[in-house]
């Protein structure tokens, strides 16, 4: 029955067609007829051989070369990339030898060889040479190998780095008793150990072991750490509350004027309650000078490859190791250490040194945050446009403008958040809610808000689309029977519609993510700084602060990579803080896709 | 003008509906009153006047796209999602105009259980499935979801299949468990009717046997209207057939005479596959 209907239907139309379009069906036909021909040509009876095999172009052979080609390109060269960043990064924070090379000139340079390249020797740079190596780079077109070492002492030396070219070397060694030491302050250290100053006892340099050494090290860390807690926590509340009961008074002078008797009131509590923290304080530096004071009794004196003495405190050592006596086990030790270091500590050394946790923290915090106000916005947005709107020229203009707002640079958004977020909001929120800490700006300036908002909003198109896809592709059979259980539109939306479009959301949300998280520009202007040491979380009501400027992974790459006072020594973080970077948006999109996968397999038709 | 000629003529082309249903002791549920439809500028009915009758199964046959199936859709106004619809006439449930501005549309798809040509279980265990229009209307008492559950499924001679794994996602079933699923669904509101619309085309035929048993048994409290393809089936479960062709409401009357002694050419024509 079914497959007769066609035909009588063809039958029907050409019945009720009038006389006079018959003509037109005519100029249908002739190119008809062709294709008959053609075909007729092409398979005579019996025919003898499959049309792919005779027709080249129908195969698409070439077009299969080159879309492979092109996915084969682009995998390579995102491997190569990861390849790249994970080698160097992993190698960063291994422990390298030190090597003492003695140049022919009886110059000794000591340091860890950096890299080593050839290059081409400029004519004053060939004079400064010994005829037969300057017969040898001849020889060799010109070209000389030279290697770069990290020499350390930079309160010394003046710099971090020097050239040893292979031609003037007379000999390298790698002496055991030499020391690669990280300091607070300068950088590193290498040299030899002289003595050690430990309390009333004095070891020499040849004495010293290893294990009196690393112990007394220990020791002079603890003292670090509590001076550094007592500075950072006590210290830092005290601070805190004072400027708090500052805040207060200010803000009962606003209310009520100078010489109201609130004021009055207020100004005599504040005097009371400051003496008394005063007195704390006092306490407290007393607590630092007297740890300062035995830390003072434990002191290393070190003595470079030059002969040069340097004086130093054990507690101003981060880490010291012996780099061309240790063991695998000792290398790895030192390589987890600086590990540790890098992922819990704060920067120092302009951040070419020390930690990242600032910025970490400040990376996912602000991508939590972007996320938190995205997510929202961007599915209702698109649940309006997609469910509810009128769909007409309006609703296609609008999405038009949505999808090419992912294209407007991403520094534009950067102004749009500082000029409307910061600078006008923000300015907004200060007179109404924090009056007494003006001209200070609490709001009205950079901060974690107004950055997560920012890149809420230059990540807000990607959710919309991706949204808007997820809603559409819900089948009309499932809202039809929610609506036809009696459902109202918005509980089909909410029970039947949304639940199974979330697999869909949530790559949005993953690709807004990615985005957001990897994203610079805009927030050099809307919050993010160089240094902020002070997290946007801590143990202060209301604990998060949302206006603090805040660290982040991104910029800190470029702060180090290009804004440091020697690229060469701020290199090996780059890469490290890639590495890190890479790593914890793959760790983001982990978690979300694990969470996309479980609510897909929750839709998954299990018919047969 | 020369399609408005065309328009007379296939007027006049068409007879006038020939009408002998069997009518129900307790009378009519559904009155169809020169009830026109049109999507855009497309008229799809034309002045469809019938009467259903009260628990009684009635079938609405005839080829595609002769509006059988937006003649049941406007029953419980699912046509309203469409846009650019218009209509005129009435059709009143019980004595209610259902396009009453009084009337609340989910009051109305509440009082007229709908099952849809592909079985559409919702992604979620068979239990919520089967309660959900309880859900929609907020109902939270636990035992009253339960009883409804195990009521509607033994309703659907589905509950010795299912009663072991109600917490399992419902898109585990067969195709046609699912679609007894839908059944037991759409009568979980206690509606007075039920439509459907093609319930068997995507299932096999053991199946479809399963279901036309349940319609024998669910017409002893329910009104069905069902649209089908399948002749054989509007044979066997339907107690009224209304064929309808391009819109028109051609023959509405008892199924025997109409599949026996048709009054119309058109009906036999059709019922004996001579088109369509």
């Amino acid at each position: 029955m079914k497959a007769k209907e066609p035909k009588k239907r063809k039958e029907k139309k050409e019945a009720r067609m009038p006389a006079p379009e018959g003509d037109s069906g005519n100029h249908n036909e002739p190119p008809l007829e062709t294709t008959q021909a053609v075909e007729a040509e092409k398979s005579p009876p019996g025919r003898t051989g499959f049309r792919a095999a005779l027709d080249f172009k129908a195969r698409g052979e070439p077009f299969i070369w080159i879309m492979g080609g092109a996915l084969a390109l682009g995998v390579l060269m995102i491997i190569g990339f990861l390849v790249l960043v994970l080698w160097n990064g992993i190698v960063t924070f291994y422990p390298g030898p030190v090597e003492v090379v003695t140049l022919k000139n009886g110059k000794q340079i000591a340091g860890e060889p950096f890299r080593s390249e050839s290059f081409h020797p400029s004519p004053e740079q060939m004079k400064g040479l010994d005829p037969e190596s300057q017969r040898a780079i001849r020889e060799a077109d010109g070209f000389a190998s030279r290697t770069l070492y990290r020499i350390g002492n930079f309160d010394v030396y003046n710099e971090d780095f020097k050239w040893a070219v292979a031609h003037q070397v007379a000999k390298t060694e790698t002496p055991p008793g030499i020391f690669f030491i990280e300091r607070k302050e300068w950088g590193p250290f290498i040299g030899f150990i002289k003595a050690l100053k430990l309390d009333s006892r004095r070891i020499s340099g040849e004495e010293v072991s290893l294990d009196t050494l690393y112990s007394a090290h220990d020791e002079a860390v603890d003292r670090r750490e509590a001076v550094r807690s007592i500075e950072v926590d006590e210290i830092g509340a005290i601070n805190y509350y004072i400027e708090e009961d500052r805040l207060a008074l200010r803000r009962t002078e606003l209310d009520y004027g100078k010489k109201s008797a609130e004021y009055r009131a207020e100004k005599e509590k504040f005097e009371r309650q400051t003496k008394e923290r005063r007195a704390g304080f006092a306490t407290l530096k007393k607590k630092i000078a007297a740890i300062n004071k035995e830390d003072e009794k434990y002191q290393i004196t070190l003595r470079e490859i030059g002969g040069r003495e340097k004086h130093l405190r054990l507690s101003e050592i981060v880490r010291l190791y012996p780099a061309n006596n240790l063991s695998l086990f000792g290398k790895i030790g030192v390589y987890f250490s600086r590990w540790g270091e890098f992922l819990t500590d704060d920067p120092r050394e302009a951040n070419t040194e020390g930690g990242v946790l600032p910025a970490i923290f400040g990376t996912v915090m602000m991508t939590l945050l972007m996320v938190v106000f995205v997510a929202p916005f961007g599915v209702v947005t698109a649940l309006y446009l997609r469910e509810y709107a009128k769909q007409g020229t309006l609703v296609s203009i609008v999405r038009i403008c949505v999808n090419n707002l992912a294209g407007v640079p991403s520094i534009v958004y950067g102004v749009f958040g500082l000029g409307f977020f910061a600078y006008t909001i923000g300015v907004r929120i200060d007179q109404l809610f924090y009056p007494e800490r003006l001209p200070n700006p609490t709001f009205g300036t950079g901060g974690l808000l107004w950055a997560s908002l920012t890149l809420a909003l230059l990540t807000v198109p990607v959710v919309i689309v991706a949204t808007e896809e997820a809603l559409s592709a819900v089948p009309r059979s499932m809202r039809e029977g929610s609506l036809a259980c009696g459902a109202s539109k918005w509980q089909t939306i909410r029970n039947i519609v949304l639940p199974q479009a979330m697999p869909g959301i949530m790559t949005g949300l993953i690709l807004a993510m990615a985005r957001g998280a990897g994203e610079v520009a805009p927030l050099m202007l809307v919050g993010v700084v160089k240094l902020a040491p002070e997290l946007p979380f801590d143990t202060f009501f209301p604990f998060l602060h949302p206006e603090r400027s805040f660290m982040h992974l991104g910029f800190h790459i470029y702060d180090v990579g290009f804004q440091s006072r020697n690229s060469e020594a701020g290199k090996p973080m780059v890469f490290v803080t890639t590495l890190l970077l890479i790593t914890i948006i793959a760790l983001m999109n982990a978690f979300a896709i694990m969470i996309r996968n479980r609510l897909r397999r929750k839709f998954v038709e299990g018919q047969f | 003008m020369v399609s408005n000629a065309t328009v007379i003529e296939q007027e006049a082309e068409f007879e006038t509906t020939a009408y002998h249903p069997i009518e129900s002791e307790l009378g009519s549920v559904i009155d169809i009153d020169n009830f026109n439809f049109w999507y855009g500028q497309k008229q799809a009915l034309f002045n469809n006047t019938l009467k259903i009758q009260k628990e009684l199964v009635t079938a609405l046959i005839g080829p595609s796209g002769c509006g059988k199936s937006t003649l049941l859709r406007s029953l419980n106004r699912m046509n309203d999602l469409i846009d650019g619809i218009r209509r005129d006439g009435t059709i009143a449930i019980e004595g209610t105009d259902i396009h009453d501005p009084r009337v609340e549309v989910i009051e109305l798809r509440k009082r007229l259980g709908m099952v849809f040509q592909k079985p559409n279980p919702f992604p979620m265990s068979i239990f919520e499935n089967v309660v959900y229009p309880l859900r929609v209307d907020g109902i939270r008492d636990k035992r009253l979801l339960e009883e409804t559950c195990e009521r509607t499924l033994r309703d659907a001679a589905l509950w010795d299949e299912v009663s072991d794994r109600l917490q399992d996602n419902a898109l585990g079933l067969s195709g046609g468990q699912q679609q007894r699923l839908c059944i037991a669904r759409a009568i979980a509101s206690e509606p007075e009717i039920i439509l459907m619309d093609e319930p068997c085309s995507a299932l096999d035929p053991i199946a479809t046997a399963r279901i036309e048993d349940l319609i024998a048994q669910l017409k002893e409290h329910f009104s069905i209207v069902i649209v089908t393809h399948n002749m054989q089936q509007a044979a066997r479960v339907s107690d009224n057939t209304a064929f309808m062709f391009l819109g028109r409401l051609i023959e509405y009357g008892e199924t025997k005479k109409i599949f026996m002694n048709p009054m119309h050419v058109r009906t036999s024509d059709y019922i004996t596959g001579r088109f369509g």
